[in-house]
């Protein structure tokens, strides 16, 4: 289709330059003969003498075409078709060739399809780039961020360089209105909150000032998936009316499908519809720090002014409130939101783009090398092309196209695989970043494949191209036998593409065993026929305005009720009750903790401590040991003497040297909480280290959000149905929800490990196969060539095994070489990325290598033997070939 | 024959150049123009006049136009663009630093 159309253009323009050059180079010469004439030559005298002097009008013509733009496209329709020609007369060649392109290149452009959505695009909302994150915090603001309370809000307000400080905060609350009562995630936020996102509803409309007024009537915008998912995108919507915390709440509107930050929500409300955020004592309190804030830089300011503003608030706040953290250390940070969105992604996402970087590299060296021993085939052809004039310039231009049609047809093929894969793709990065939805492929995509298939298709066409020398006589004489410099190139190649397999097999290794050593983690607690659900109360069940002594006990007696209902379903074996659980996402909220008699000096922060709720049977049901002390009994109770239990970090963290059992901690003013049991430690999440925890027993709380576990043999859909049937006798407005097996919950925290070693695998896989094709190809045409070699060998007596392992040791010494320079290549990286990168990552962050030293011995021998056997079976197709070589037929062949 | 020289390398573009800065030209008048000022001294090859044409219209320097000539006959008119006014201004800068050097040089001051 294209090559016609250039064709034909070329054509077009080209008929009509050629009779402008006739008419301007003849009047040229009309005006040579005219002179002459005059000059007193007779007419025919006149013409032959103007010719004459003239020279030679094809030559001029020739050097005048050779200045035409149009010449440079004739000559690429020319290049193209010659290619497509001799492709197609070839088509298997082309078939591997395009194949290899495509899984190279599908590679690259996917893992960057994911780097251009989350990392590279602007934020989709106005001025993106102008958002920040607010982070106030000891040392590192952004580590240790405490959160903030709404009056610290205010005075953030203060800042001259942000034109909007918003608040957000994540509760759940009970939806009810319709056929189930429903749990909802529920984002709590300013008025002006989407306004200043810059975000307009598709139905209805958002908050404005007046929602927000003291008393008035409660209002709610619904996000698009929660709405289409739950009202089958049904636009009645607005104006319906649902029940949530003892309140009519209207549907004001619907946002469009942006990604939500800092996560996915099903409903907005503003935040004087929260129970706890419009409370008396949170707005009088400037230590309720629940709130998330967001800015908006404003447009002449830049990030360092905000940060200095910032500095200012928070110390003058240091200085007017004794609340306010009193520590020299006590800053606050303003963090670009696009940044703060990605921080536990971005690393991880460069290693991905790495490692198919390095799969390309492969790809690229192993075509160069099925070019070259093609390159070898066309000698004759070549040869002869030089010898009809072609000149060198013009047989690499013709070489080039051929391997850039090559690269682009490749590039088009990966580009569509990449595009099939995408949906994974996005399921993946949703584990790390709320702007997974983002990723798709885009302009800047195409791009990206268009550009990196070209530079491919450049270098590994230039590679054979630039290793030839394009004499015309050698070849012909040789009758096209393989010269020794381009042998030299493809073992180079060779040595190339096994170095870097090898490097990328042992990222693949390294990073599977650290996967199997965190996936033969003992968690500390037992996973097997327990099963988990959240349960969730009702606010105006037990509503704030009450008494707190009173509704202390309600709430107390609530949830001890319910667990003697759940223990009186037959079959049930043990029931445990908490805040969260052990290796699911939710972490609880970590506290100061202060030891009775060990105050703090004024200016300093209380050590931060993970508080967990536990019910009587909590560390029986999980299987967690008691190795001091007694666990939780049904005596611990509101009225009795408040107690604890820390675990075995926390022992040792703030009890070194002391048994903790007996002594007391601050459970706030003028309460004590004594110390009753040490707890072994529990991994909470697979992958990281146990954190210091202290343990609240359920009964002495005011919880509302519960989680809970019950050890049972019964049949899963069983279980569960009298689970939420009890759950359903003890309070008809108690959503239950999200049930899951331990097992599960334990196999889905490494999901997110579990994909990057599988990429990382496959790219490693793909490399092998590539490679192995390669060392195949090389041995193969190197047997070709020799065949006359071995043809003698064999006719003179020598063993067909000598022949095999002759063959064969042609072989080794490539993989062996490839292998010494791949070993001291994967060392150097391990060095300098595994350092930075897979060791030493603290926070939120994937750490790769878990429990697996980057120098793994067995690691290194695995990938390096299996390397070997892969290119002794390469090798032994095409030497097996040699050994059986018919030494009469191979002599006469020549 | 008249005496012939040969131009240097890069000073037919110059020549043409600067020929054509007062008015549209053809092919010929070009190098009757050149041969005429130079006072026969130099002879544009019509070998390399018209590759060389082709080659600035290529560049963008000069344009061409079809019109009639003196003797009312059809010829190709070239002239400057902008582009090519700039050029012959730099250029011409450029010859007479160089011829100004080398002149220096002969008379060995």
């Amino acid at each position: 289709m294209f090559r016609h159309l250039t064709v034909r253009l070329g054509t077009l323009f080209r008929r009509e330059m050629e009779q402008e050059l006739d008419a301007e180079l003849g009047y040229h010469i009309d005006m040579l003969v005219e002179q002459n004439i005059k000059n007193g030559m007779s007419p025919s005298e006149a013409r032959r003498e103007a010719i004459r002097v003239f020279g030679a009008v094809e030559g001029i013509k020739d050097d005048v075409r050779d200045n035409w733009l149009s010449r440079f496209f004739e000559v690429a329709a020319q290049d193209i078709r010659y290619g497509v020609r001799s492709l197609r007369r070839n088509p298997g060649f082309a078939l591997v060739i395009i194949v290899t392109m495509a899984l190279g290149i599908g590679a690259n452009t996917a893992i960057f399809s994911v780097v251009n959505g989350v990392l590279l695009r602007p934020l989709p909302y106005r001025d993106g780039d102008k958002l920040v994150v607010l982070h106030q915090g000891q040392g590192d603001p952004v580590a240790n961020d405490i959160g903030f309370s709404p009056r610290e809000m205010e005075d953030y307000r203060q800042s001259r360089s942000l034109s909007d400080v918003v608040e957000f905060h994540n509760m759940f609350f009970n939806l009810l209105g319709r056929a189930e009562p429903a749990r909802v995630s529920t984002g709590v936020v300013s008025p002006n909150y989407f306004d200043v996102l810059g975000v307009k509803p598709i139905y209805g409309r958002t908050f404005v000032a007046a929602d927000d007024a003291p008393g008035a009537p409660a209002v709610l915008v619904l996000s698009n998936k929660y709405w289409e998912h739950s009202f089958d995108g049904d636009p009645s919507i607005i104006g319906r009316v649902f029940r949530m915390n003892d309140k009519p709440h209207t549907v004001v509107g619907v946002l469009p499908p942006v990604p939500q930050y800092p996560l996915e929500v099903d409903v907005y409300m503003p935040s004087s519809a929260c129970p706890f955020r419009s409370s008396p004592q949170a707005r009088a309190s400037r230590q309720f720090r629940l709130l998330t804030a967001f800015a908006r830089v404003r447009p002449e300011a830049t990030l360092q002014k905000s940060q200095a503003d910032l500095d200012i608030v928070a110390s003058q706040m240091q200085k007017s409130y004794k609340e306010t953290p009193q520590s020299p250390g006590f800053r606050a940070a303003a963090v670009p939101l696009k940044t703060d969105l990605t921080s536990n992604f971005t690393s991880t996402l460069w290693i991905l783009l790495g490692t198919a970087g390095f799969v390309l590299m492969i790809v690229c060296a192993s075509i160069a090398n099925l070019l070259l021993a093609r390159m070898v085939r066309r000698e004759r052809e070549i040869s002869v092309r030089a010898a009809l004039g072609a000149t060198r310039a013009r047989l690499l231009r013709q070489l080039l196209t051929e391997s850039l049609l090559l690269a682009v047809s490749g590039g088009v093929l990966g580009l569509v695989l990449s595009a099939l894969s995408v949906r994974l793709l996005v399921s993946f990065a949703a584990k790390y970043t709320p702007r997974a939805q983002e990723i798709g492929i885009d302009l800047n995509v195409l791009f990206f494949t268009l550009g990196v298939s070209v530079l491919t298709g450049l270098i590994f066409g230039s590679i054979p191209a630039f290793a030839r020398r394009f004499d015309v006589a050698p070849a012909l004489r040789d009758g096209g036998r393989s010269s020794h410099s381009s042998q030299r190139v493809r073992s180079v190649l060779i040595v190339a593409q096994v170095s870097a397999s090898f490097m990328l097999l042992i990222a693949a290794g390294l990073t599977l065993r650290s996967l199997m050593t965190v996936q033969n983690v003992n968690p500390g607690i037992r996973t097997e026929n327990l099963i988990s659900w959240r349960a969730d109360m009702s606010f105006d069940k037990f509503p704030l305005t009450m008494a707190p002594p009173e509704r202390r006990a309600r709430v107390a007696a609530y949830w001890t009720e319910y667990e003697s209902r759940l223990r009186a379903i037959p079959g049930v074996l043990e029931v445990a009750g908490g805040g969260t659980f052990p290796l699911n996402e939710v972490d609880p909220f970590p506290q100061g903790l202060i030891r009775d008699g060990h105050p703090l000096p004024p200016d300093r922060q209380p050590p931060q401590i993970d508080v967990r709720f536990a019910t009587t049977e909590y560390f029986k049901t999980l299987g967690q040991p008691i190795v001091n002390g007694r666990a939780f009994a049904p005596a611990d109770t509101l009225t009795a003497a408040g107690v604890a239990i820390v675990n075995q970090t926390a022992a040792k963290q703030f009890w070194p040297n002391e048994d903790p059992v007996g002594t007391r901690i601050v459970g706030g003013p003028g309460q004590f909480r004594t110390i009753v049991g040490v707890v072994a430690d529990v991994r909470q999440q697979l992958d990281r280290a146990p954190k210091a925890e202290v343990y609240v027993p359920v009964g002495q709380t005011t919880i509302t959000g519960t989680t809970w576990i019950v050890h049972s043999k019964l049949p899963l859909d069983e279980l569960t149905r009298q689970i939420k049937t009890v759950s359903h006798a003890h309070d008809a407005d108690l959503p239950v929800a999200s049930f899951r097996t331990l097992a599960e919950v334990r196999s889905e925290g490494l999901a997110p490990r579990r994909v990057v070693v599988s990429l990382i695998g496959l790219f490693g896989l793909l490399a092998l196969v590539i490679t192995a094709a390669g060392i195949a190809g090389v041995i193969a045409f190197s047997v070709n060539q020799r065949t006359h070699e071995f043809g003698i060998r064999v006719a003179l007596g020598a063993q067909r095994s000598r022949v095999l392992a002759l063959v064969l040791r042609e072989g080794l010494v490539l993989v062996t070489i490839g292998l010494a320079i791949g070993l001291a290549g994967a060392y150097v990286l391990t060095k300098l990325v595994g350092a930075v990168i897979f060791e030493q990552q603290t926070t939120a962050g994937l750490t790769l290598l878990i429990g697996t030293h980057p120098t793994d011995a067995a690691t290194y021998i695995g990938v390096a033997l299996t390397l070997v056997l892969v290119a002794i079976i390469a090798c032994l197709m095409p030497a097996r070939r040699a050994a059986t070589v018919d030494p009469m037929v191979a002599l006469r062949a020549q | 024959m008249a005496p012939k020289s040969d131009l240097l390398q890069g000073t037919l573009d110059l020549l043409i150049l600067r020929t054509l800065s007062g008015e549209p030209m053809h092919g010929w008048g070009i190098s009757q123009r050149i041969q005429q000022l130079s006072k026969d001294v130099l002879q544009v090859n019509q070998g390399s006049l018209y590759p060389a044409l082709h080659r600035l219209e290529q560049q963008g320097l000069i344009e061409a136009e079809w019109g009639n000539s003196e003797n009312n006959r059809q010829a190709k008119f070239y002239q400057l663009t902008r582009e090519g006014r700039r050029q012959l201004a730099e250029e011409q800068k450029n010859w007479e630093r160089l011829a100004t050097a080398v002149a220096r040089v002969l008379s060995g001051s």
